[in-house]
């Protein structure tokens, strides 16, 4: 599936939540399912700069295409990682480097997803395009 | 006092509903909402006096000075300093420390020692560490105990004859501690000839303050922590010390006489105010310290007892809490908290759909949560415009969040 459609499934999803409760609810599903993370992994070469909570991601390359394992301290934050994560997991460097998705204008998710260049989110963002860009360049 | 319910009708943000939710906001610590009478101040010198304050020989200009100079006098009074002069507008807390501390460090030499606590905020750690690496000082820290008190033996253990400076937090922003100031100050009188200063952020807002019955040399106070606008501030000191300090800032309105080689400084307090001042501002700080004074600081202080006794009640019956809070009797209504297995930013966001405004993080005093290895606290303060119903609502609204949580 292209990002760009797994970003319009996860919007259908996360409409489906009306108040910002429900829609927290959810990520801490999303977070509390995703038990990919191995501990010995939680260091700061994986660390995510700029979010409140501890927030790692490990990109690999399987097969020509970029995984990224996520985690976090915090449940919530775990949630949105884990999510953005799958957007622009098992996708080429190429794909992920030329989307120009902006999740923040996408999604509704109230304060944790405010266009804040000082916002969590943003830092989860951009340590996942650069990685990208270094790879496909 | 009277009744809060009266007092959120004079501010105009408990209209808001949050989230579907009536505001329960409990992050005065941060920062204060304002009351009509500030904003009102602030629009009405934009719509009716605005000019530049001092030298303006026009109607304008000589409002605008004169709304601003009286707010000195209505500072000078609201802690009983000596004379108007020894309040200097800076546009904040952190400026007033980052001022004394650029002012007063200039004069010491290397290895002399400035004494802070364990528990003090950034602002005043960070500019007396930028001045210690410049001027070659010392700094130490007085340890606080497993009470979050600070410890009075290790305090008096290092005053020596190289401490220069005590910079102490007069109502601390994580476990609401007070220290005993008066106290404190004769120790450090009787053993050194150290000045003593105080971080009064939020010690100001909550509690009479007298400096002259404190003994202190100087205060740093915030002037949007206690009703007033952003971007204003004071720095009181004693007349005699702040005439001996060189200006830290210059440019217009803090000179004497300015020749192509050399400038002469005008007397206190606009030695030390550079530039257009936050006049506007200023004003609207005013307008809080009448607020606050037709209240009674006083009354101000006694509603701050009354509710943190409450809060403290209420908070330690939800199960599994950890509260970061001084044992003492007397204390600001002021709670760190933290839950075991809960990220402090889970709780705040989840409180946040709850209409509930609390902090989570490490408040501006990372080494204190350092030293108690904890990464971030989720912080409640109650203030003027909260009472028991608000502590009800966040001591419901955090048992809720954790079921979910958990």
């Amino acid at each position: 599936m292209s990002i760009e459609a797994k970003v319009e499934q996860y919007k259908k999803t996360l409409s489906l939540f009306p108040n910002p409760q429900e829609k927290y609810q959810y990520l801490i599903e999303q977070a509390k399912l995703n038990e990919e993370f191995p501990t010995e992994l939680r260091i700061d070469e994986f660390k995510v700069n700029g979010c409140q909570s501890q927030v790692w991601l490990v990109p690999e390359e399987r097969e020509e295409k970029l995984h990224f394992k996520s985690d976090s301290d915090a449940l919530i934050a775990k949630g949105l990682v884990t999510l953005i994560a799958s957007i622009y997991s098992d996708e080429s460097a190429q794909d992920i480097a030329d989307s120009e998705i902006d999740l923040m204008e996408e999604f509704e998710l109230g304060v944790i997803l405010s266009p804040a260049r000082r916002n969590g989110a943003f830092s989860m963002l951009k340590t996942i395009k650069e990685f990208s860009k270094k790879l496909a360049d | 006092m009277k009744q809060v319910s009266e007092i959120k009708k004079d501010f105009p943000i408990f209209q808001r509903l949050i989230n579907g939710k009536e505001l329960t906001y409990l992050d005065s610590g941060a920062t204060s909402q304002k009351p009509n009478i500030v904003i009102d101040s602030m629009s009405e010198v934009y719509k009716q006096n605005n000019a530049n304050v001092h030298r303006g020989t026009y109607v304008l200009s000589s409002e605008t000075t004169s709304k601003y100079e009286d707010v000195r006098n209505k500072f000078k009074n609201f802690i009983n300093a000596n004379l108007p002069e020894e309040i200097i507008f800076t546009k904040g807390c952190t400026e007033g420390f980052n001022l004394l501390a650029n002012s007063l460090c200039k004069d010491l030499s290397e290895g002399d020692e400035i004494l802070l606590s364990e528990i003090e905020h950034h602002a005043n750690i960070i500019p007396w560490q930028m001045a210690a690496d410049k001027y070659g000082l010392v700094i130490k820290y007085i340890n606080v105990d497993q009470n979050f008190n600070l410890d009075m033996d290790h305090l008096e253990n290092q005053l020596t004859t190289n401490t220069k400076i005590v910079s102490l937090v007069g109502e601390s922003n994580i476990s609401g501690m007070l220290p005993d100031i008066k106290k404190i100050n004769k120790l450090i009188k009787n053993k050194t000839e150290a000045l003593f200063i105080l971080d009064g952020a939020q010690l100001v807002p909550h509690r009479e303050v007298d400096v002259q019955d404190l003994g202190i040399d100087f205060l740093c106070v915030s002037g949007h922590k206690m009703l007033g606008p952003t971007g204003i501030g004071v720095v009181w000191g004693k007349k005699e010390l702040l005439e001996k300090m060189d200006p830290v800032y210059g440019g217009g309105d803090m000179i004497e006489e300015v020749f192509y080689d050399k400038a002469t400084w005008a007397p206190i307090p606009h030695k030390f105010e550079a530039g257009t001042p936050p006049y506007v501002e200023a004003i609207g700080l005013g307008a809080a310290v009448d607020y606050l004074s037709d209240l009674t600081m006083a009354e101000v202080q006694k509603h701050s007892d009354h509710l943190r006794l409450y809060a403290k009640n209420t908070l330690e019956n939800i199960n599994g809490i950890n509260i970061i809070h001084t044992d003492s009797e007397n204390a600001g209504c002021t709670f760190a908290m933290s839950v075991n297995g809960v990220h402090a930013t889970d709780i705040s966001l989840m409180l946040d759909t709850f209409g509930v405004a609390v902090r989570a993080g490490h408040h501006c005093v990372q080494p204190f949560h350092r030293k108690l290895n904890i990464d971030a606290t989720f912080r409640a303060t109650g203030y003027i415009y909260n009472d028991e119903k608000d502590f009800d609502t966040l001591a419901n609204a955090i048992e809720e969040s954790l079921k979910i949580l958990r």
